[in-house]
């Protein structure tokens, strides 16, 4: 079995034994039932006592070959308004940038959690879309009555 | 040297009887609610603690025979001394230290001193061992033989005597405790070491001293447990001492860990062995009432990180134990509800047994221990309680299942006979677990919390997830169960158990929704009568959650329902009446879009009735615009399959009718202050308008390419702008004027605006497809710095895309919106104060997306730049220059957004490709007077300035500058890096490292070699602008 197949089904048992309470992580199922431990879908809930309390936001995890060597990527589906996730959905934070803070060492947990906090503090330093961004730096009020728009349409 | 004793030195008499007074202080009862006395003493304390006369201060104190407290400070006064004098103490000088702390501890041991006092020493002994200077090795056996002699003995005397059938068997219990502390502290400290090491060269040799002691540490744990279960069978529980009994168990996980890590691999003297044996020991004393919850958790956790410290005996005895001992009885105890924490142990320790096992546990034949393990596992379902709530047992059990159904196909061929033995089991739990997925009653939920209420939903999805993993080994019939269960309770009318089988069929449409393999479990449902009233209306008494599931689950059955059309205006009626319920209607609109969009040619005879709903719906609180624009588009793609424009006509004449009086109706709240519902009430109204634009797009395979149409007018009359269609289109433009024209700007209005405008951009003809002039007004509307502005320049691109194949027939209509762009980036370059980065990127990235269809005509505008109304003195720039000399200005701002988007500009222009003479020669002339200056902000950004995400973007530019136009390109290049001061400023402001002739021509001539390479090119520029900064700066800092 490879590296990454190998350190995938480990972190699929460290995740069933213990994870942060409210998120998804799981392999995909491929039409034929099987799992395809490459592709993730998981769900990553907005932290109580922000803006984003109460969403939902769903996030596909594809890991290449490479890994752990190489980083995830994620991508939110539907695309996420939010300043660091591109047009596409990808996520876009330095431990998921393999010329960054990337490390072989970073778990599934650790990821989803890194992105929840992104959510309620987004890095106006490394903008990815121009929607959310411009709104965040120009006019907090509306960027603020966005969010709470995308948390509706994002409940569980 | 330490110095020990009173007489130690000047002063050292003093400092003894502050601390002796400052820890009598510390724990006086009166101070305890003083914080700040507290802190003070404390504060006094450390001082003397680090200070000259530490070492007799920790002694003395160590002396007090009536204070514990006096004592433990004495102990802990020893730990932060070692630590202070760390780079003072020598070889010589940790032996003394150690001889001395040795005798303390067996002083103190040997006079029944409390646990506290006892730990505290055994951590400042490993404080000791773990000095680079100290020599120490068999630690353990040092310290028992000491202990046991009554004094300190050196390590070469200790070892003349076996440790484990000399020493041990000496030692008193108190001895024997103290030991296990001393030994558990040192394997901790070595995992401690390991995992956060701070010098891997002294770390590392301290490691390997401590190793020498695993052995030892599990003798000693072998020895205690010996003893204690032969305790047990000679006398009774009662002799048990439990403190002993739980920390050698403790001692055993610590130095498995220890084993695990430093030597399991290249093992030779039979330590793995002596680990086994103590785990057997442990699985032994899970005999004895009193251990047998520690004993439980430790092998639990022992399972789950070390499952190579059991053997195939251990397992059986193990085995042996969980089938028939008094354990079995705690594991049956928490079937019938008893689950104390105590209880809990066992269940954990049996689930981590069955795991370890995995498939071996079904072998062929089972052992009778691992038949009535299994029995046991299966009756955890019958637990009474909610999973997760109540009911813990049961989420830890199905997480077993769940493993053993994902791994059974990779593991075991079909026609293995274990396989079917396997599935049998995973049946079994099917059945087990559907009792544990019914909803709470109403009366229960009352009293839970939001947590409890996600953390049973959360075991909803496991136990899903769990199904999903064992259709491929169960295939159709585990949908044939639901199916029962389904049809049975909907005609039973037992709404929880209906809600519990059809939540599990939502969850399973993922494995046969569009293969079809349940379609015929999934007739049985929705093809019975009892489902045909329930469509009707007949059937009042459905509660919320059993519709709220049946919503989800149409949802989620969208290609089972494109294959039963029939089934449609039921399912359809059931989904309308969802909508005024609050918890249903965002997923009934969900999925009345998603099915009236798969089957919307089959559902035009519906289509009156879904009005008649639409009408109902359209006043309801549900209908928001996380609701109604969902379902006016679903209604939309039903209509636009009506056969005639006419019959298309009437019906959105009723539908948009609504809207324009909502629109007139916001703006009379807008006039009235009442702003924020003025806003809602636009944004509602535009939305839906937007929504019915997409419902009527027609479909991709009908657009007519208007590259074809024969006289080239984009706005060729037609039914729906000068036939009777046209008074429908007057309705939708109505609507937008009234929320557009002098009303409060809103970004979410802007934005459904603009979809309503793009709505018809794909189309040849039809209701959206407006005059072009609309657009050009709409944009030209907004002012300069409106939030919003991006969205808007987003639009006019979607509009020049959607006429590329006709640029020049909209000319006018281009020249418009690029003269608008250049009038906004006018103001901005003339008044830095207004500098909008959001027009900036907008406006440039509409010129990056126009430019390969219309560069000629951007190219064109050579003429200047008309002044505003309010100015009619200076004459100003082309419009051309305007508008290249701003990209320009954002490649050298901070601002990322603009940046990027001036780069993606650049690039656009070198990738350009005259196709004509003409156009060749206008290209080529915008490159020559705008090269040098382009190098000259890429260089000057590169050097340093840009920040270290923006050279990215800016190499993109630069690469393809070079490799296309070399000949302008080299000697830009050459004096932009000529005209940089030779000390640059780095990002923080301060001078960078100086930069020579020889560095710059070096650069240029490796980016020349690099011929556009990407991540040659770049590498060079990180490279430069981190020379540039004069200093490491990457982001590892």
């Amino acid at each position: 079995m490879s590296l990454c197949q190998t350190r995938l089904q480990e972190e699929r048992k460290q995740w069933r034994r213990d994870h942060p309470f409210g998120f998804v992580a799981k392999p995909q199922r491929t039409p034929q039932g099987a799992m395809d431990m490459k592709r993730w879908e998981c769900a990553i809930p907005g932290k109580a006592k922000t803006l984003w309390e109460g969403g939902l936001f769903k996030l596909d995890v594809t890991f290449p070959d490479e890994y752990p060597t190489k980083p995830p990527k994620c991508k939110f589906t539907p695309p996420l308004f939010h300043p660091n996730v591109y047009p596409s959905g990808t996520v876009c934070l330095s431990i998921l940038n393999e010329e960054e803070a990337w490390k072989p060492a970073i778990t599934i947990k650790q990821i989803l959690l890194g992105i929840q906090d992104l959510l309620n503090d987004p890095n106006p330093e490394s903008p990815a879309q121009a929607d959310a961004y411009n709104l965040f730096k120009k006019d907090r009020k509306a960027y603020e009555a966005r969010v709470r728009q995308v948390v509706k349409e994002n409940q569980p | 040297m330490a110095t020990f004793g009173p007489n130690q030195g000047p002063g050292a008499q003093e400092s003894i009887s502050d601390a002796d007074y400052l820890v009598s202080e510390l724990y006086l009862p009166t101070n305890q609610r003083n914080p700040t006395r507290i802190n003070e003493i404390q504060a006094r304390l450390q001082q003397l603690q680090k200070g000259d006369h530490a070492w007799a201060v920790a002694d003395s104190l160590l002396q007090k025979d009536g204070s514990p407290h006096h004592r433990f400070i004495g102990a802990l006064t020893f730990t932060v001394k070692i630590n202070v004098s760390w780079s003072d103490i020598t070889e010589d000088m940790a032996v003394q230290v150690m001889h001395h702390l040795v005798n303390h501890f067996v002083t103190r041991v040997n006079r029944g001193e409390q646990a506290m006092v006892t730990r505290k020493l055994a951590s400042s002994l490993v404080t000791i061992f773990r000095h680079p200077a100290s020599l120490w090795k068999r630690a353990l056996w040092q310290v028992a033989a000491s202990l046991v002699h009554g004094g300190y003995v050196s390590e070469e005397e200790c070892q003349t005597v076996d440790f484990f059938n000399g020493v041990l068997p000496a030692m008193a219990k108190e001895q024997a405790v103290a030991l296990v502390f001393f030994s558990v502290a040192l394997a901790e400290e070595t995992l401690r070491l390991d995992a956060e090491p701070q010098d891997l060269a002294v770390d590392g040799s301290v490691i390997q001293r401590a190793v020498l002691n695993t052995k030892d540490g599990l003798l000693l744990v072998q020895y205690i447990l010996q003893q204690l279960v032969h305790q047990v069978n000679v006398a009774d529980d009662n002799a048990v001492d439990l403190t002993l009994g739980s920390e050698a168990m403790g001692a055993w996980k610590t130095w498995l860990g220890v084993y695990g890590n430093f030597q399991r691999s290249t093992d030779t003297d039979k330590t793995h062995n002596l680990a086994i044996v103590c785990g057997q020991n442990i699985i032994e004393a899970l005999r004895v009432p009193s251990l047998s919850e520690s004993a439980a958790s430790i092998l639990t956790s022992a399972f789950e990180s070390r499952s190579w410290a059991f053997d195939g005996n251990s397992l059986w005895m193990l085995s042996d134990i969980l089938a028939h001992s008094a354990v079995t009885m705690h594991i049956v105890s928490v079937k019938n509800g008893d689950e104390i924490s105590e209880n809990m142990a066992f269940v954990d320790l049996m689930v981590a047994y069955v795991s370890s096992l995995q498939m071996e546990l079904f072998s062929d034949p089972m052992t009778s221990q691992n038949v009535e393990i299994l029995t046991l596992v299966h009756d955890i379902f019958q637990t009474p309680g909610y999973a997760a709530i109540d009911d813990l047992a049961t989420p830890r059990v199905l997480e077993y299942w769940n493993d053993i159904a994902e791994c059974l196909p990779d593991q075991l061929e079909t026609d293995n006979p274990r396989y079917q033995v396997v599935k049998g089991h995973l049946a079994q739990v099917v059945l087990g677990v559907f009792n544990k997925l019914l909803y709470p009653a109403v009366t229960d939920l009352e009293g839970w919390t939001d947590e409890e209420r996600g953390e049973f939903n959360a075991f909803r999805y496991e136990a899903c997830d769990y199904l999903l993993s064992a259709y491929p080994v169960l295939g159709v019939e585990l949908v044939g169960v639901f199916q029962e269960s389904a049809t049975t309770n909907l005609r039973n009318r037992d709404w929880r158990s209906f809600e519990a089988a059809m939540f599990c069929i939502a969850q399973l449409s993922e494995a046969v929704d569009e293969n079809g393999h349940a379609d015929q479990c999934l007739d049985a449902i929705f093809g019975s009568d009892t489902f045909t009233q329930l469509c009707a209306g007949e059937e009042t008494g459905l509660p919320l959650k059993a519709r709220q599931t049946l919503v989800d689950a149409f949802g989620k059955y969208e290609s089972y329902f494109e294959r039963h059309h029939s089934l449609l205006p039921g399912v359809l009626n059931i989904l309308f009446d969802s909508l005024n319920f609050e918890s249903c209607a965002q997923a009934a609109s969900r999925s009345i879009l998603t099915l009236s969009k798969s089957c919307s040619r089959v559902l035009t005879a519906e289509l009156p009735a879904f009005l008649d709903q639409l009408d109902r719906f359209e006043t309801k609180p549900t209908a928001t615009v996380f609701t109604m624009p969902k379902v006016l588009e679903g209604i939309a793609t039903i209509i636009q399959n009506l056969s005639t424009d006419q019959e298309k006509v009437q019906t959105l004449e009723r539908i948009l009718g609504f809207f324009v009086q909502e629109a007139s109706t916001a703006r009379d709240e807008a006039a009235g202050s009442g702003y924020e519902f003025a806003r809602a009430r636009g944004h509602l109204v535009l939305s839906c308008i937007a929504s019915i634009g997409k419902g009527l797009r027609a479909d991709s395979d009908d657009v007519i390419n208007i590259e074809e149409t024969q006289d080239g007018n984009p706005y060729r009359p037609s039914f729906w702008n000068a036939g009777p269609g046209a008074e429908t289109q007057r309705l939708i433009m109505e609507s937008m004027r009234l929320l557009i024209v002098d009303f409060p700007v809103d970004n979410n209005i802007i934005d459904a605006a603009c979809d309503i405008l793009k709505a018809g951009y794909t189309e040849s003809s039809g209701l959206f497809v407006f005059p072009p002039s609309l657009t050009v007004d709409f944009i030209k509307s907004f002012p300069l710095g409106i939030s919003g502005t991006d969205v808007i320049m987003a639009t006019a691109s979607s509009f020049l895309a959607s006429h590329a194949s006709h640029a020049l027939q909209i000319r006018n209509e281009a020249v418009a919106l690029i003269v608008h762009v250049a009038q906004l980036f006018s103001s901005m370059l003339e008044n830095p104060d207004m500098y909008d980065p959001e027009t900036a990127n907008a406006g440039i990235d509409f010129l990056a997306r126009l430019l390969p269809k219309y560069y000629s005509i951007l190219f064109s505008l050579t003429e200047p730049l008309s002044a505003p109304a309010s100015d009619s003195g200076s004459p100003r720039p082309p419009i051309l220059a305007v508008l290249l000399n701003f990209t320009l200005h954002a490649l050298t701002r901070p601002e990322p957004l603009p940046l990027r988007s001036a780069s993606t500009f650049w690039v656009a222009v070198m990738d350009l490709r005259g196709s004509t003479e003409e156009e060749t020669m206008a290209i080529q002339s915008v490159l020559e007077q705008f090269i040098p200056p382009l190098c000259g902000a890429l260089i000057q950004q590169i050097a340093g300035r840009c920040s270290r995400s923006d050279l990215l973007s800016l190499n993109d530019v630069l690469r393809r500058t070079i490799f296309k136009k070399m000949g302008l390109a080299r000697p830009s290049l050459n004096a932009a890096l000529e005209s940089l001061d030779n000390l640059l400023p780095n990002g923080n402001g301060q001078q960078g490292s100086p930069l020579s002739p020889h560095d710059k021509s070096r650069f240029l001539g490796s980016l020349v070699v690099a011929r556009g390479a990407k991540q040659q090119s770049l590498d060079l520029v990180r490279s430069f602008w981190l020379k540039c900064r004069g200093m490491t700066f990457d982001y590892a800092q």
